[in-house]
């Protein structure tokens, strides 16, 4: 006889999970009770939002299912936030609450909430577990659907007396799906039609999004651009799908993309879109986006085509067949010679401008930062200019090696995601970058990050606002700063220090000079190359902004740059 | 105003899932049934969508991992009715008078 708490590890274990992330509770007690001995690592967190956000870490960077434990009431309310980012940005995920027990169930017992009924717009699949005999079913069917097609978060519910309950367990069991009728949306014969598409195509794009990685095709993506050689640009989530040498390359793309990668997604008349959304980042105005473009969208989700644009013709299926399917057919045939499209769409006069105005330095800081990384590295940007400014820096062709939250854009999600990072790839040099304002929501994350002696390497890019949203105010409501002034921030260096971790603080000055000088230099690899972890405070103009930039509700043809 | 019919296996939650989709998108719902459908069950709405949005619930629905089937048609009589009859009702609900307001308490 096992406990129901002892069968939920069986069958995380089942599922190849050792390592999950939470904080303890009356109603999930009897799971933590039984960790000893499960083959279980659990990480304790300072917060359950901690928690998640550190699961995405592991989920992100490895493509497993990442795991996170609460309580209920408010431990799984804190959780809400990390359910809707992995449900954003397409996160396996699976999230294990405690429920207070069945009898009280719907009575607003203590720490009660219907965290199932909260989820449900959240998750992709959920259950609230009604019998212990249920437990080996719900979670082989759980960790199936966060992991399948396009993954995403699932929520699992157990009552406390079904944690403590005992039964006969016989094992971890499969899950089988039920068939689904064939998608109706997917066109078989695609490929007909995409040559059809690509032979009329005069000035043909692609986009790379995030389901290019999601799906392991980025060998086959590459093979495929590097044989159509048309101007390719990425989302955020797409960053290191292609290698930024390539020729073609064009950087990232949307609201703060590049000029030559926003131009071409504005002048195009194909466009193929390989796993993303097409979200109102990369848009812009949606009913300005692509005037002449027939969109040709590879996806595994029907539920995203059409969101933004219909499409000419949608691919329907995982990336991983698709794209060598595309690949073959279009070997067969002659395609158009687009040199001089080409030429224009990636010639130099739509090329970079140099880092200038007030958000210089910061540039250059993070230039120097990234080009002294380890090729293995990944960097974590949290979410704000800096966010953007990392982006926009980001050199390497690592596909797992830029990590952020793009779609839902959390603050304070960038230091418990690194702890999650820096956990599954114990081997990597993680660069955690966050504004001030981010670092404060989740600062209190450096305890787990001392506890594990996480090599984490964490900068604050400290400008003294909440930073993206000054910039707008300044461009966009009359430099009327309300609410977003940070000049009293705490000492960082001094609260790092409380935490046990090493901390200093650099500013501008440091990169006036550049490349910057020998002493500087040595300084930012000792950071990097440090086994233990460490905080560095950049401090920077509290008006720099990010530029290009495509104010909302523009076309992104309609790009604002730094002034001289 | 179309007519839908959503077939799902009815697990929990996957009619809210169904519905959730409707309503996170400010639909107004003036018909709603859901009821068994041979070993599955089926929910028929009556919705007023433009072409964009019939593109986007259908795949949202589709999405779901317990529905098996969407299917649309024309609303029959007693749908348009009983819509009709709804559509006729104060809606959204006005602020209760304070009379109104004493007596909900007190129920």
């Amino acid at each position: 006889m096992l406990r129901g708490a002892e069968i939920v590890l069986q069958c995380l274990r089942a599922e190849g999970i050792d390592l999950v992330f939470g904080y303890p509770g009356g109603a999930i007690m009897p799971l933590y009770d039984a960790l000893e001995g499960s083959g279980i690592k659990h990480i304790l967190t300072r917060h359950e939002q901690g928690a998640v956000f550190a699961a995405e870490g592991v989920a992100r960077v490895s493509g497993k299912v990442g795991v996170a434990f609460a309580t209920s009431g408010p431990g799984a309310t804190n959780l809400v936030t990390g359910i809707a980012d992995a449900k954003m940005d397409s996160v396996p995920l699976v999230c294990i609450t405690g429920q207070v027990r069945s009898a009280l169930i719907g009575t607003d017992a203590f720490q009660e909430t219907d965290v199932f009924g909260m989820t449900l717009s959240l998750t992709k699949w959920s259950r609230l577990v009604k019998s212990i005999e249920e437990i080996p079913a719900v979670i082989a069917e759980g960790f199936h659907w966060a992991r399948s097609g396009r993954p995403g978060p699932v929520m699992i519910d157990i009552p406390t007396d079904m944690l403590k309950a005992k039964m006969e367990f016989s094992g971890p069991v499969k899950f089988t799906p039920h068939a689904k009728p064939a998608d109706v949306h997917g066109e078989s014969t695609f490929t007909e039609t995409l040559i059809t598409l690509l032979e009329q195509a005069k000035k043909p794009v692609a986009l790379v999004g995030a389901g290019a990685k999601l799906s392991g095709a980025i060998p086959e993506l590459r093979r495929l651009l590097d044989y159509l050689q048309i101007p390719t640009f990425a989302t955020v989530h797409g960053l290191g799908a292609v290698p930024t040498e390539a020729p073609y390359y064009l950087g990232m793309v949307g609201m703060h993309g590049t000029r030559a990668a926003n131009m071409a997604l504005h002048e195009n008349d194909v466009l193929l879109v390989f796993g993303a959304r097409l979200d109102d980042r990369v848009t812009g105005d949606p009913t300005r986006f692509a005037p002449h473009s027939r969109i040709v969208h590879f996806e595994i989700d029907p539920a995203q085509l059409d969101r933004v644009r219909p499409c000419e013709l949608p691919v329907i299926g995982d990336l991983a067949e698709t794209i060598p399917a595309c690949h073959d057919a279009l070997r067969r045939v002659k395609l158009p010679d687009w040199t001089n499209w080409r030429a224009v769409a990636c010639g130099p006069e739509r090329g970079e401008l140099d880092p200038r105005g007030l958000a210089q330095p910061t540039i250059r800081f993070l230039d120097e930062l990234f080009s002294r990384l380890p090729e293995n590295s990944v960097i974590l940007a949290d979410v704000g200019q800096h966010q953007m400014w990392a982006a926009q820096r980001y050199r390497s062709s690592l596909p797992r090696g830029f990590i952020t939250s793009g779609g839902l854009g959390a603050m304070g999600f960038a230091l418990p995601a690194a702890i999650g990072v820096q956990m599954a790839k114990p081997d990597a040099t993680v660069l955690c970058v966050s504004g001030d304002g981010g670092f404060q929501m989740n600062i209190q994350e450096l305890a787990t990050v001392h506890r594990l002696g996480l090599p984490i390497k964490m900068v604050i890019i400290d400008n003294k606002y909440l930073g993206m949203v000054r910039q707008w105010q300044q461009l966009f409501y009359q430099r009327n700063y309300a609410e977003t002034d940070l000049s009293d921030n705490p000492d960082f260096v001094a609260i790092s220090k409380a935490y046990k971790i090493h901390g200093q603080r650099i500013s501008e000055s440091v990169v006036r000079e550049f490349p910057v000088s020998k002493e500087t230099g040595d300084e930012l690899d000792r950071f990097l190359n440090s086994s233990e972890p460490e905080l560095l405070v950049f401090d920077t103009h509290p008006e720099a902004n990010v530029f290009p930039m495509v104010p909302a509700g523009a076309a992104l043809s309609e790009m604002m740059f730094e002034e001289e | 105003m179309h007519a839908f019919h959503v077939h799902y296996r009815n697990t929990q939650g996957t009619l809210m899932r169904i519905l959730n989709a409707i309503s996170r998108r400010a639909i107004d719902m003036p018909y709603v049934q859901a009821e068994p459908h041979g070993y599955n069950h089926k929910v028929s709405l009556l919705l007023e969508l433009n072409p964009k949005q019939i593109g986007q619930l259908f795949r949202d629905w589709h999405a779901i991992v317990d529905v098996v089937s969407v299917s649309a048609g024309a609303p029959t009589e007693d749908m348009m009715e009983l819509a009709e009859s709804w559509d006729a009702a104060r809606h959204p609900p006005v602020a209760a008078s304070s009379g109104d307001s004493a007596r909900a308490a007190m129920a």
